[in-house]
């Protein structure tokens, strides 16, 4: 089975981050995975998006017309790929920075308020990490010691910031059971 | 050092050419291909090695010719518009034999272009744009796997033919990132003490140039590098082949577009056309040989590019009259999808297949 993703945002909203993050689950996981970011001349605040395969076999494509799951951290992004999503694939919207708004009727949405969880939990930047322990949920149900070793990986010169992400991915991981 | 890691393209060809001994680099900063000086600065700087941010790539590439003069691996990287600064000087290194290995990390052209990904420097990397009789050996990657397994092999024919090496990438494949590990480097060191410029002592003195006034003798030189030129037409074709057993279709293409082309020919399998795909490792030499052979068991080759239709010459070269040729391709930006390269072919295949 091939899985592919949309992660989407403003630059400095982590939207690399957790694409890597995800990126690095998958290979713990043994999956084939690509992950190829859009680049060019990006900044603080302009539009980041990354694009995430996974596959059992052998990955050819690494980008696709369509996708299963966008990640949308905000306004922008979620007026973009709104049309990038499969039929009856899955878009997860920040209802933080985006308005509530169902624009099409063949996917299913899930509006989380990203950012505010976040700032409830004290720092604004794990909003990023609830958005991909809700992707988690929903897909895969990762192993908790691969996620920890992909933020091991990835932060490892930011130490003191691993447990805050962990904390957020479970507040996301837990926030559909929830509702 | 066999495990798999999370790599990006760069920087997998970054740490294979430290790997296989690279002792100097010589580069200046250009998108999609930044992350490989960016990695190399701060690991030469701890093995103290020569790493160098030129002040042009024209710069950069003389100083790769000066230091391969003396023996070391050297490497330099760019992109599309500055690789074409290079070009003088690949000349140049063709003629004096100088082992160096130039990545070329492809973004859209011509002029100044954007940073978008392309396959636009075919023609450029094998024909070359400099002066007179000289050939380049181009490689071209198609995974990050084969960053490292081409970078290896770059440094590696360089070497063993003393010639100038192109490894061919593209902003994709630069910047994606997929499994893949710094494998040992699986060549032999090449034995370069019989021209190499280290001091002449208790030696005759020795020179490296391309000037040579006497017709005899430059003519003599050109043949000499023909001959060589031949040799490795005849020893270093590579080529990866994709469920050609049976084929009735085959499908030619390169590097990251080689992927999709995949994907391609299993749509269609699936549907009962037998599709296959053949895909040049090395870009020169051109596996005409073996693609002539597999196009005399087809009807039509497609030929599929990130780009107007380069490679398509070589593959016309290859087929000749056993099949016809069509191609599909676009210049640059997004790789071209599944359901794109579905679409574009349906008008070619529907001349064979009435139920396509």
């Amino acid at each position: 089975m091939i899985r592919n993703f949309i992660i989407s945002g403003a630059g400095g909203q982590g939207v690399l981050s957790i694409g890597t993050i995800l990126t690095n689950i998958f290979m713990l996981n043994g999956k084939f995975v690509s992950f190829s970011p859009c680049y060019g001349a990006e900044m603080r605040g302009g539009a980041v998006n990354c694009e995430i395969n996974a596959s059992d076999e052998e990955l050819f494509c690494i980008q696709n017309k369509e996708v299963d799951f966008v990640v949308a951290l905000n306004q922008t992004s979620f007026d973009k790929f709104i049309s990038k999503v499969k039929k009856n694939g899955t878009i997860i919207v920040n209802s933080s920075l985006a308005k509530i708004n169902k624009t099409r009727d063949d996917i299913k949405y899930i509006f989380a308020p990203l950012t505010q969880e976040a700032l409830n939990l004290g720092n604004i930047k794990v909003a990023n990490s609830i958005a991909l322990g809700i992707l988690s949920k929903i897909t895969d149900n990762f192993s908790i010691e691969n996620v920890k070793k992909a933020y091991e990986k990835i932060l490892k010169d930011k130490k003191e910031l691993i447990q805050k992400n962990i904390e957020a991915y479970f507040i996301g991981y837990n926030y559909i059971q929830e509702r | 050092m066999n495990e798999k890691e999370l790599l990006k393209g760069n920087i997998a060809i970054a740490k294979a050419a430290l790997n296989c001994g690279c002792k100097c680099y010589f580069g200046y900063p250009i998108t999609p291909q930044t992350e490989i000086g960016e990695f190399l600065s701060g690991e030469m700087q701890k093995r103290k090695l020569a790493y160098v941010c030129a002040e042009s790539e024209i710069a950069a590439i003389n100083m790769a010719l000066g230091a391969a003069s003396t023996g070391a691996k050297v490497m330099t990287s760019s992109s599309s518009c500055a690789v074409s600064l290079m070009q003088e000087a690949i000349s140049y290194a063709s003629s004096d034999e100088l082992p160096i290995v130039i990545v070329n990390v492809m973004r859209a052209g011509p002029g100044q272009g954007y940073i978008f990904p392309s396959q636009g420097d075919y023609n450029q990397a094998t024909i070359g744009g400099g002066n007179g009789d000289y050939k380049t050996i181009v490689l071209s990657p198609s995974s990050v796997q084969e960053c490292v397994d081409l970078t290896y092999k770059a440094f590696y024919l360089a070497q063993k033919y003393r010639t100038p090496v192109i490894l061919l990438a593209d902003g994709m494949l630069g910047q994606m990132a997929e499994p893949a590990s710094i494998t040992e480097n699986p060549y032999p060191e090449i034995d370069n003490s019989s021209w190499i410029l280290d001091g002449a002592k208790s030696r005759p003195a020795r020179e490296i140039h391309s000037l040579e006034p006497s017709q005899n003798k430059l003519n003599r030189h050109i043949i000499e590098l023909y001959k060589k030129y031949t040799t490795i037409e005849q020893n270093e074709c590579d080529w990866e082949e994709y469920n050609c057993d049976d084929i009735e279709v085959l499908i030619t293409a390169f590097g990251t577009m080689a992927r999709h082309a995949k994907a391609l020919c299993n749509h269609y399998r699936k549907k009962g056309i037998k599709m296959g795909l053949f895909r040049p490792k090395t870009l020169y030499p051109f596996p005409y040989k073996r693609l002539n052979e597999l196009s005399q068991k087809v009807n039509v080759v497609i030929d599929i590019e990130m780009n107007m239709g380069q490679m398509l010459k070589d593959v016309r070269l290859a087929v000749l009259s056993n099949a016809k040729v069509s191609f599909i391709g676009k210049p640059t930006g997004d790789m071209l999808r599944e359901e794109e390269m579905v679409d574009a072919s349906k008008n070619v295949l529907k001349e064979y297949y009435a139920n396509i």
